[in-house]
Order: C-alpha cells, then sequence, then structure tokens
C-alpha cells in the first residue's frame, strides 16, 4: 500500500498515535514515580530499621567513652595527683572502664609544661596507661605538644573525637576522645592543665557491620567525620577510601546534595554512587555520640532491578498496546479512507462531465456510506441539470434564430420598403428586452401619396409574444392593400385576430395614413399611447386621440378615425411603453415628460438622428439598470413640396345660362397644361355645366365666382363656386332613386347626383352670407 | 352641338355631334317635342357626342317615355364616357344601348 503523506488517513493515524504516546508517556513517568516513591519508602523503612539497632549500640558505646573521659578529666584535675599516685589512678580507672567497655585500649593524661602536679618533672609531663595482653601496664611519653590531638583540644577548650588512625602500639583502628583537664589556682581560677586521652580500638566495628544483613547484596558502612570509610566489609576498602573522594570522582553535585542532606537530617536515603563508583541508594543516619555517619548501601543494580523488571513489564505491555492501537487506527482509517479516495476518484470523473461513471458501493449506515448515497443522488440530478441545460440551450438557440427571423422581418430604412420620397424622412429603431420581443413598428406606401405608419405592441413576452407580433403586422399590411381607410384597417386586422384568439392576447397599435401632399393625417388608436409631434420650433406636444379598445380583444371593436396635420418640417415620433417606461436603478421611469424633454432637445435632427438621440438619453436614464421591455420608435417627418403648391385662378360671371360656355372655356383653359385626361376633363366640364344651371336656376344670384386651383404635381384640380345665393347645400338633397322604371323617374337631382358620383370629392359649406361648392378632381 | 336628322319610313334616326348639355339640350328638344308622331323607331347616334349631362338625360328619359307607347328607342355607339354616366344614373337599365 502507498502511503499518502499528505492524506487523511495517515494524518489522522499519526494524531491519534501522537495523542496515546503522550498518555502512555505520562502513565509510565506516573508509574515510574511510583514506583521509585514506593521503593524509597521500602528502603527508607529497611534502612532504618537495619540501622536503628546498630546505631544505637555504637550511640551507646562511644556515649559510654566520652562519659568516662570527662569523669577521669575532671577527677584529674581535682585530685592533682602525680606519681605513682596517677599512675595508679590510671591503671585503675582503665581496668574499670575495660570491665564494661573492653574496647578502651588506653588512658592518657598529657600535661601542659608548668601545670603538672607537684612532684612532677620539670617541662612535658605525660603518663600512657595501656591494655596489653600480659596486663594493663603504665608507660611514659613526650612530644605532644605540637600533635594534632592535643593542641586541637586545648585551643577548643573541649572535649573532641579524633580522626581514627592506624594504632601504633596496637595495629588496629583506633578512635581517640580527648578533652581538656583544669586545674584550680591559688586564686581560685580554673586553668588549662593539659589532655585526657581516651584510646578506643573501633575493630569492632568491622566485624559490626560486616555481620549485619543487608537484603539485596546491600551492606553496612561507617564514615568518621571526614568522611573516611572506617568499617566496611571490606578490608581493602576500610581506612582506604574517602567516600567524599568516591563521590566527587562520580559526581561532585550528589556528594554536595549529600553532605547537605546529612548536615541538614539526622537520618535519610540518598541517590549517589557506592565505593565502586556505581549507582547506588544510600541510607544514612548521623550518630549523636560521635560526628560519624552510618550507612546502608545497596549497589543499584540490586534494588533497581524490582523497578525495572516492573518498568519492563509495563514498557512491554505499553508497546504491545501501542501496536495493537496502531493496528486499529490504521484499519479504521483505511476503511475511512478508501472509500472516501474511490469517490473522489468517481467525483472527478463526474466534474469532468462523465455521468455514466461507476460510484462504488459502501455498505453499512456510516457517514461513508450516507456521502457515497448522496453521490449517487448528485450524479443523478447533476446528469438531469446538465440534459435539462442542454435543451435549454436549444432553446436558446431557436430563441436567437427566431429573434433574427423577427428582426429581418421588420423593414430597416425606408429603401427596403421602396417608400423613399422627397417629401418625407423615416427611420425606425428598436431595441428588444429579450431576443424576441412583442413590439412592432411597420411603415409601407398605401398609393403614390400616402404612408401608413404603424407601431404596435403584443401583450406578453418572448416567442408567444412574438408570434402574435408576426401575426398582427402581417394582418395589418395584408389588410391594408384593399383597404384605405385607417378604421377600416384597424377593425379588419381586429377582426382577424379577434376571432382565432384563443389565448386572450391582445395587441395594441397606433396606425396613421399620412398625405404626403398636404401632411394631413389619418390616424385610430387601438389602446396605444399617443405619439408625439415635433414641431419645426422644436415644441413637442402629445397628439390628442381618442383610443379604441386593443386589438384581438372583441370581434366587434370599432375604431374612431381621426386626424391631425403635420406643417412641413413637424415630426410624427410614434412609439411603445418600452420607451416611456425605461426604469433606472432608482425605479423612476423615464416617463412621457422625459420623451418630451429628449425630443425638444434632438433640435432639428432628421428622424434617423432623433431615434439615437432619444435613445441616447434613455441610456444615460438608466445608467446601465436592466432593459424588461422593448424600446421601439418610429419617426416621421413631413418634408412638404414646392410642387405642391396649389395654383389658383379665378373668374367672375354674371348668373346667366349663356356664360356657362366661357366658364368651360375657362376652366380648360386653365387645365389644359397640366395635361390631363380626356374623361377627366368632360367629367368636369359636366359638373360645371351641372352645378351652374343650378345656381342660375335657383338661387337667385347675380353673380358667380369660380376659382380653379390646380396641383400640378398630382394633378389635381379644386374648383369652388361661389354664390351670393339663397342658402343651399346641394350635398344634402336626397340622392334619385335610380333603379326606378322610365315611366316612374323623376328627373330632379340627378345633376348633381352624377356630379358626386364622378368627382372625386364634392363639399359644401356656407361662409357668410355665401355659398362655397367645392369639387375636387384627379385629372 | 350639331344635330343630323335621318327619317325613312317611320324610323327617324339623330346623329349628335359635339357635347349634349343645359345649353344644347333645348336644341335637341326642339327637334323631337311633338315630331315623333308616326314614329316607331328612334334612333339616336352617339358617335360623335362628347358628353351628356342631366339636361340630355332628361330628354332621352322624356323619349323613351313617349317611345314606350308607340314603338322603340335605341342608342348606338355610345363612348364609354357616356356609358359611364348611363350606368351611374341607372340610365343603363332604362334606355336600349346598341
Amino acid at each position: 500500500m502507498k502511503i499518502n503523506f499528505h492524506g487523511l488517513a495517515f494524518k489522522q493515524s499519526a494524531m491519534i498515535l501522537l495523542g496515546i504516546s503522550v498518555v502512555f508517556a505520562a502513565l509510565f513517568g506516573f508509574g515510574s514515580s511510583q514506583i521509585q516513591e514506593r521503593m524509597s519508602r521500602l528502603l527508607l523503612q529497611k534502612g532504618e530499621e537495619i540501622s536503628r539497632a546498630n546505631v544505637a549500640v555504637i550511640n551507646n558505646l562511644f556515649g559510654s567513652c566520652r562519659n568516662f573521659g570527662e569523669e577521669l578529666a575532671v577527677k584529674i584535675g581535682d585530685q592533682q595527683l602525680a606519681g605513682t599516685e596517677l599512675d595508679d589512678f590510671l591503671l585503675r580507672s582503665l581496668s574499670g572502664v575495660r570491665a564494661t567497655v573492653p574496647q578502651v585500649l588506653a588512658v592518657v593524661v598529657a600535661y601542659e609544661p608548668g601545670m603538672a602536679p607537684k612532684g612532677a618533672p620539670e617541662g612535658e609531663y605525660m603518663r600512657l596507661a595501656h591494655y596489653t595482653e600480659n596486663g594493663n601496664v603504665i608507660t611514659d611519653g613526650g612530644n605532644y605538644q605540637e600533635t594534632t590531638w592535643y593542641t586541637s583540644t586545648r585551643d577548643s577548650m573541649k572535649g573532641i573525637w579524633q580522626e581514627p588512625f592506624i594504632g601504633q602500639f596496637i595495629k588496629e583502628p583506633i578512635v581517640i576522645y580527648t578533652t581538656p583537664i583544669f586545674s584550680t589556682s591559688a586564686s581560685g581560677q580554673k586553668q588549662f592543665a593539659g589532655v585526657l586521652c581516651v584510646d578506643i580500638s573501633i575493630a569492632f566495628l568491622k566485624d559490626m557491620v560486616a555481620s549485619i544483613p543487608v537484603s539485596n547484596n546491600g551492606y553496612a558502612v561507617v564514615l568518621s567525620a571526614s568522611n573516611m570509610v572506617i568499617a566496611h566489609p571490606k578490608d581493602e576498602i576500610t581506612f582506604k577510601e574517602n567516600f567524599g573522594s568516591i563521590s566527587k570522582s562520580a559526581s561532585r553535585k550528589r556528594f554536595d546534595e549529600f553532605e547537605k542532606a546529612v548536615s541538614s537530617m539526622k537520618s535519610g536515603l540518598f541517590l549517589g554512587s557506592s565505593f565502586e563508583g556505581d549507582e547506588a541508594a544510600i541510607y544514612f543516619t548521623a550518630m549523636e555520640t560521635i560526628d560519624w555517619t552510618f550507612m546502608i548501601v545497596w549497589p543499584a543494580d540490586s534494588f533497581l532491578e524490582e523497578q525495572r523488571s516492573v518498568n519492563h513489564v509495563f514498557a512491554w505491555i505499553s508497546a504491545g498496546g501501542y501496536l495493537i492501537m496502531l493496528v486499529i487506527i490504521l484499519v479504521i482509517t483505511f476503511r475511512v479512507s478508501r472509500p472516501l479516495k474511490t469517490l473522489a476518484a468517481a467525483a472527478e470523473k463526474l466534474g469532468h462531465g462523465d455521468f455514466d461513471t461507476e460510484i462504488p458501493e459502501v455498505k453499512g449506515k456510516d457517514e461513508i456510506s450516507q456521502l457515497a448515497d448522496a453521490f449517487v443522488d448528485m450524479r443523478s440530478s447533476l446528469k438531469e441539470f446538465v440534459d435539462k441545460q442542454k435543451g435549454l440551450d436549444r432553446i436558446e438557440r431557436e430563441l436567437e434564430f427566431a429573434h433574427s427571423i423577427q428582426m429581418g422581418i421588420l423593414p430597416k430604412d425606408e429603401s427596403e420598403e421602396n417608400c423613399c420620397d422627397s417629401r418625407h424622412s423615416l427611420a425606425p429603431l428598436m431595441q428588444p428586452a429579450k431576443e424576441v420581443g412583442g413590439d412592432f413598428y411597420d411603415f409601407f406606401k398605401i398609393d403614390e401619396n400616402h404612408l401608413a405608419v404603424v407601431v404596435g405592441d403584443a401583450s406578453g413576452k418572448s416567442v408567444p409574444a412574438a408570434l402574435l407580433m408576426m401575426v398582427s403586422r402581417i394582418v395589418i399590411r395584408t389588410v391594408a392593400m384593399h383597404l384605405q381607410s385607417v378604421t377600416e384597417i384597424l377593425e379588419e386586422t381586429n377582426y382577424e385576430l379577434a376571432r382565432r384568439n384563443k389565448s386572450v392576447m391582445f395587441v395594441t397599435a397606433w396606425m396613421g395614413i399620412l398625405d404626403l401632399r398636404t401632411g394631413h393625417v389619418d390616424f385610430a388608436s387601438a389602446g396605444h399611447n399617443p405619439p408625439a409631434i415635433r414641431h419645426k420650433d422644436g415644441t413637442v406636444e402629445y397628439v390628442k386621440s381618442k383610443s379604441g379598445l386593443v386589438l384581438a380583444a372583441d370581434e366587434k371593436t370599432t375604431y374612431k378615425q381621426q386626424s391631425l396635420d403635420l406643417a412641413p418640417g413637424d415630426m410624427l415620433f410614434l412609439y411603445t411603453d418600452g420607451v416611456t417606461e425605461a426604469t433606472n436603478a432608482e425605479e423612476v421611469m423615464f416617463g412621457t415628460v422625459g420623451l418630451q424633454k429628449a425630443l425638444s432637445e434632438s433640435g432639428n435632427r432628421p428622424p434617423v438622428g432623433a431615434c439615437h438621440f432619444v435613445k441616447e438619453r434613455i441610456d444615460e436614464f438608466v445608467n446601465g439598470a436592466p432593459q424588461f421591455d422593448d424600446i421601439t420608435m418610429l419617426a416621421v417627418q413631413f418634408i412638404g413640396s414646392k410642387d405642391n403648391e396649389w395654383e389658383k385662378h379665378e373668374i367672375v360671371v354674371d348668373a346667366k345660362l349663356e356664360n356657362q360656355p366661357s366658364l368651360t372655356q375657362f376652366v380648360e383653359q386653365v387645365l389644359e397644361p397640366l395635361g390631363g385626361s380626356m374623361k377627366s376633363q368632360m367629367q368636369i366640364d359636366v359638373a360645371i355645366d351641372e352645378i351652374f344651371s343650378n345656381i342660375v336656376k335657383f338661387s337667385g344670384a347675380n353673380q358667380v365666382t369660380l376659382t380653379v386651383e390646380t396641383c400640378k404635381s398630382h394633378l389635381m384640380a379644386r374648383l369652388s363656386f361661389i354664390d351670393g345665393g339663397s342658402p343651399y347645400d346641394p350635398t344634402s338633397a336626397k340622392e334619385p332613386d335610380v333603379t326606378l322604371s322610365a315611366e316612374e323617374r323623376s328627373i330632379g337631382g340627378l345633376g348633381l347626383f352624377i356630379v358626386k358620383k364622378t368627382m372625386d370629392d364634392v363639399a359644401y359649406r356656407r361662409d357668410g352670407s355665401k355659398n362655397i361648392l367645392t369639387i375636387t378632381k384627379k385629372l | 352641338m350639331q344635330i343630323v336628322k335621318t327619317q325613312q319610313d317611320a324610323t327617324l334616326t339623330l346623329a349628335l355631334e359635339g357635347r349634349l348639355d343645359t345649353l344644347t339640350s333645348s336644341q335637341l328638344d326642339a327637334e323631337i317635342q311633338g315630331k315623333l308622331d308616326g314614329i316607331t323607331s328612334l334612333v339616336f347616334d352617339f358617335a360623335k357626342l362628347a358628353y351628356i349631362s342631366s339636361a340630355g338625360l332628361r330628354i332621352l328619359l322624356a323619349a323613351q317615355k313617349v317611345m314606350n307607347k308607340q314603338g322603340s328607342m335605341v342608342i348606338k355607339n355610345a363612348g364609354p364616357e357616356i356609358r359611364e354616366i348611363f350606368d351611374v344614373t341607372g340610365f343603363s337599365d332604362i334606355l336600349t344601348l346598341e
């Protein structure tokens, strides 16, 4: 198995093992210290048990010796013995003390020169009673004044245990207790007189320590005040080794600690070096009667053996537990991480779009299996989502396609519709909110002199709106081919849309037909925003119009024809609510006021420039806020033409029938240069005949004025008959029934009937005292 | 307006040339009024007639009414402009056009 050092398994295992290690280490440390403490207590107990009796014996012995020495020194100082009296006294005393303390080997008196009792020789005076195998004997001695034992006692003026040594006379270890002797002078003063010594053999100490049974290879040792080994089971060490020097070589610090412990405590346990330099536990007891130290020494090897064995067991158990834990952790971790690894691999495949990848099956009900289940769910959800997304992509593409068709069907400029004409200028602008929108516009020429403009907005958004918009536009165009009035066109369109409108959608539309000669616009509105007019002087106003019901709502809807007149230079601006309802981030709409201002500021820009100017103003206003509705504009500017001007001619004749030919001749002369048809001329002549004869016969006027207005560019003639006769409106006369038989016919009213039928327009008005009848005819 | 009048037995043919309007209709009226006795066939030749006004129609109507009682009346060679007037005024149904 390849170990991934950054993997979860490794990290987890490492962390758990680290934790376990810490716990084991703490346990081990605690156990060790507990064991050590117990061992120490045990050793303390043992050491005390072993030491107590022996120390008491030694204390007793040296205490007796010390007391004996003190008593003897007092007696000698008081009694002032000399000569044989002194010798006898010393021998008696020695024998006495040896009866109870056979270790006492000798009693010595050394006088300070000049201080010896009377009868003693001058200078040094020393008497020595000592034990021999043949009995106690007394001898003389000298040269003591410079010895350590003498000077130290004289200087300190009190009893001192001297450092042990190997005796000269008796070859065995000896310790001497020295104490000063005081004599009382004649004046009663206490004076230093000399030193009394008690020599005590300490050979017994060796036997004593050798005989003390100590468990665990331990043994007893006695140290002098200067740490000299004075009793040791081994001869080669006794009086040859100094405990301090051995310990120093091992560890100075430990020895210092030992000295400190000994000086501060009467007894205690010390872990230091044995005389062999090995690790050792030492129980020590400071003696009371002599400043020696009694020690029990256990070499570390033996006393630590127990502790070590316990530690070993503990260590083995720890190691075993550690191993078992390790195995368990590894098993658990890899059990967890293996499915995770396979899941990760599967997730990577999923990430690359392979939705058929196998998700590993994980048994059980733990978190890993839950994760695996979640993965399976995620895969199917993702697959579904991606499939759906693919579908959406397709729809989006189709919408884009629809958008291009839709935009393609709308004419981009006049040249596409063959509407170019010097008498007007026109431009559309459309920005759909989505790929396909419900707005539309259209413009087309109905005939030479009439231009239709339409703007509409199908309800709803997207595809349904686009479909309805396209249908509406096509129906309007088709209907306009055979109908000429704007109301008829809208009504027919409405009928066509309404009768098949099953989805309750509707369309608003505004349609106008501009007479390119006069600037006259007939229009009707199907629930659409009223357009604006930008006048030549820059003022902008909205067209006041009465709107009918929206298209496609009701088959029977009728529309009211209204009209407006554009002066040359005026611009009619059609738009949809996407313009006025363009909204900025603060939810404020561009509004009709904004549009009016923008149009006003567009100055004298032609339609193309004006549309773009308004669009820029809208963009500035919304400032990047999203566009929710199509923005559509259609601007048409009426330019007019000089050819449109009407030439006016006038003739005044008396109201007599015989003047009719001169009228006819006058009109023929006026119209002749225009080159109209013979038929039109003839029909006009008939009309003159009918109207003039009528006036002559019935009005009672004396004179008739005939004005003839002609428009060369459109081949139009407008004749106005003006008379001052009684008011008479021939257009209101009842029309004759032209279906009657010859016998039933009356001939009246037929003349004007013919005029109405043959002229393009017949209009009457009464102006003050005058009748004005105007006929218009295309030549 | 000129009127060329030819009579053969009981057939009277009137060929009109020019304009038949308010002024000239009296001329035609004079040619017909009281002069149709014995005539069973009245023929108008409009080949050269430029136009006709309601005054002319009135004479034609009066003549047709007379001829309905004593014979027949036919209008020959009417141009499209004149035919249109007849159509508009319903005279096409009253008159016999050839």
